[in-house]
């Protein structure tokens, strides 16, 4: 039936048929490619074209109260040296002969290092001053490259080291209000892509897109004034200097509100001579917040706003004082081995008797009195939103262990811990009309929705007001009645009380046993403004009223006179002519 | 048979001279060039604007950088640590070892100035307050709601 033209046909046929196929499945494969899976291959088409680089968002200010900037960022230049370009001699003596004095470098030295690696980027400074920089890149130096970058800028040098913390080279903050807050400070980086070559490097000509623009960091504005602040740390570096301190820690806050004027300890670091390679770590602690101590004497007003609370006594109440008070059969004498007889509420706080503090806890009973400590904040964290903040050590009669003794040494603040902010908020508690604020060092956060703004607040009213008016006249008594006073202040009417602790050493701490020495003060007596804690750390025996008294007097009037207090003796001031 | 007469049918009217094939040919090819030429200019055009753009973009940035570093630079100079210097450096001030108060009626003096940056923030506080004073509208719609 089929002749020779047939099968050439059906040979014919079936080779079209074929072809035909596979044109087909080509199709197929193409519509494939570009329709039905195309995302998927765009995207590695892409990936393989384009090089992504992350931006680094711009990092926000930290204000002090007033808007001063005390941390802020500028930009920068990050030199680089192409160890390639200086292989040759002349190249690389002319290059060194430029970029060298720029940097604060020899010129040889520079060659030296830069020829340790025979090819590859050598980064021969980092942070170059924007100016600097531009300049440098005026004078096509061989090998020179430039890459923008940003540093922090202290304009006010190490002003508030422990309390600001600092940055790492990749712009996260590590320590301090840095890391607290590196959220709101670090903004969100933004992408950039980039074409490339097959081997992955960037086309000197080759297009650049912004894939998502960098937000720019909010800045956070602090209730620290900066003034106060310098002048804090400046009394405190003397006061130290002077009385051979181990380190001591200074806060200073609104007690109306809980903002924190002021905040340093020592010892701390220099911001602007960062060494993050220091073995010893503990120097970028902010100690007024982190680290904890007994407070002594000054834990006597809480004692004695806590019997004035309840009824039991006045501050003319009085009892025998022989010298010593049997608890337990443990004998606890005065600081001073001191017996006062008939001795008033009003005078134990003026004499730091310890007895007498013991007599007060003894009417008040254990659970009263711990529920009194809770209520003025001890055993709990203040909430004041810094990093590394303990809730304290409160031994009550609920615990293991537990003894009258603890309750007896516990009423003239030993074997209580806590940390300098807290008897800094107990105590503005005391002198704000009873209520018990909750501290904060952060006023205002700029967030891409807006400004956050800090609410004072009241954490709850610890005592009444009248017992709060009460004790602060009592404290009032302390630094106005002896004539002796280190404490008081000409212009001013004040109040105080001075504390003295022996230092327990913890093991693995690596220093001798001392002295806590403290005092803290407030002013004016009437609608007070300003509450100040001084703590300063011995390895010897020295006394708050000795050596940490005389800083509030030193100090206080200038905050005073900065904050535009009126002084309450008339005599002081005059009418301008 | 009878022969019905019919007038001729008029010849279809034409509209001017038919088209040569070549005409036609002539006529796209210059259309062709003119939309190419066309899209050549503008792809010129929009290569030299983005030019431009990035030209104007890293002169932006370039004066963001300087105007950083001048803000750091007065931030610098505003320091407490340098006003003290100059106060003792330049015009021999010492700190005062009697402090007199007077009385003035004269209203406080403005403070020093911020860079802008900063002094946006310095002014906010105000508009804060009317804020807090303002609730959103979702506070103020549970508000209605009885005894919430």
């Amino acid at each position: 039936m089929f002749g020779l033209r047939g099968r050439m046909n059906v040979r014919l046929a079936s080779l079209a048929g074929i072809f035909a196929l596979a044109g087909l499945m080509l199709v197929a494969r193409v519509a494939y490619i570009q329709l039905v899976n195309d995302a998927q291959y765009k995207a590695e088409a892409n990936n393989e074209h384009y090089g992504q680089q992350v931006v680094r968002a711009p990092r926000g200010a930290i204000l002090d109260r007033n808007g001063y900037p005390l941390a802020t960022t500028v930009d920068a230049y990050d030199v680089y040296i192409n160890r390639a370009d200086w292989k040759g001699d002349a190249a690389a003596q002319k290059g060194a002969a430029l970029i060298a004095p720029a940097i604060g470098q020899q010129p040889a030295d520079l060659i030296a290092a830069v020829r340790q690696q025979p090819t590859g980027l050598y980064l021969a400074y980092s942070g170059l001053a924007f100016d600097k920089g531009t300049a440098l890149e005026q004078t096509n130096a061989p090998g020179l490259r430039l890459a923008q970058t940003t540093v922090r800028s202290y304009p006010e040098g190490d002003l508030a080291s422990n309390l600001l913390g600092f940055v790492g080279r990749d712009h996260t903050g590590l320590t301090g209000i840095e890391h607290d807050f590196d959220k709101e400070l670090g903004g969100v980086p933004g992408t950039i892509y980039f074409e490339r070559d097959s081997i992955g490097n960037r086309l000197s000509l080759g297009s650049e897109r912004v894939g998502q623009k960098p937000q720019p960091g909010g800045n956070i504005r602090l209730t620290i004034d900066r003034y106060i602040q310098r002048l804090v740390e400046n009394e405190l570096d003397a006061q130290i200097a002077k009385t051979g301190a181990r380190g001591g820690t200074i806060i200073v806050m609104d007690p109306r509100t809980g903002a924190i004027l002021a905040m340093a300890s020592r010892p701390t670091f220099k911001l602007t001579q960062l060494n993050l390679s220091n073995p010893d770590q503990a120097l970028f602690r902010n100690r007024a917040v982190t680290d904890v101590y007994e407070p002594g004497s000054v834990f006597k007003l809480i004692t004695t706003s806590a019997a004035i609370d309840l009824g039991l006594v006045t501050p003319n109440s009085t009892y025998n004082d022989t010298g010593t008070a049997l608890v337990n059969g443990v004998a606890i004498h005065n600081w001073d081995f001191s017996a006062n007889g008939i001795t008033s509420v009003a005078q134990i706080l003026k004499k730091s008797l310890n007895t007498g503090a013991v007599w007060m806890s003894g009417l008040i009973g254990p659970d009263r009195f711990y529920q009194y400590a809770q209520r003025f904040g001890f055993g709990q964290a203040t909430g004041v939103g810094l990093g590394g903040e303990p809730s304290g050590l409160l031994h009550t009669n609920h615990d293991a262990n537990w003894s009258p003794v603890d309750l007896a040494t516990s009423s003239y603040g030993q074997g209580i811990a806590a940390t300098p902010l807290q008897v800094i908020t107990a105590v503005s508690a005391i002198v704000n009309g009873g209520k018990l604020m909750r501290p904060y060092v952060v006023e205002q956060q700029d967030t891409p929705r807006g400004s956050r703004w800090t609410q004072p607040h009241v954490v709850r009213q610890a005592i009444t007001a009248e017992t709060a008016a009460q004790v602060a006249d009592m404290m009032h008594q302390v630094i106005d009645a002896p004539e002796d006073s280190l404490a008081r202040i000409a212009g001013w009417q004040a109040g105080g009380k001075t504390g003295t602790t022996t230092r327990v050493t913890l093991p693995g701490e690596g220093i001798s046993d001392g002295t806590i020495a403290s005092f803290v003060g407030f002013a004016p007596l009437r609608n007070p403004q300003m509450v100040m804690l001084i703590k300063l750390d011995y390895a010897n025996d020295q006394l708050g009223g000795i050596v940490a008294a005389p800083v509030f007097h030193d100090l206080a009037p200038s905050i005073l006179n900065y904050l535009g207090i009126r002084p309450d003796n008339p005599a002081q001031v005059s009418s301008a002519p | 048979m009878a022969a019905l007469h019919r007038p001729a049918l008029p010849a279809p009217r034409t509209f001017g001279r038919r088209v040569s094939g070549r005409t036609m040919l002539v006529g796209a090819a210059l259309l062709a060039v003119t939309a190419a030429t066309l899209q050549v200019n503008q792809f010129s055009r929009a290569t030299s604007a983005s030019y431009t753009i990035d030209t104007l973009a890293q002169e932006r940035a370039l004066k963001q950088a300087q105007n950083h570093e001048l803000e750091g630079e007065v931030a610098r100079l505003a320091s407490l640590g340098r006003v003290e210097w100059d106060a003792r450096a330049r015009l021999g001030l010492v700190p005062a070892q009697r402090t007199v108060y007077l009385t003035v009626n004269q209203p406080v003096p403005q403070g020093q100035s911020l860079p802008l940056r900063y002094q946006q923030q310095a002014a906010a506080p105000s508009a804060a307050g009317k804020a807090a004073g303002h609730p959103p509208f979702w506070k103020r719609l549970l508000k209605l709601i009885p005894f919430f």
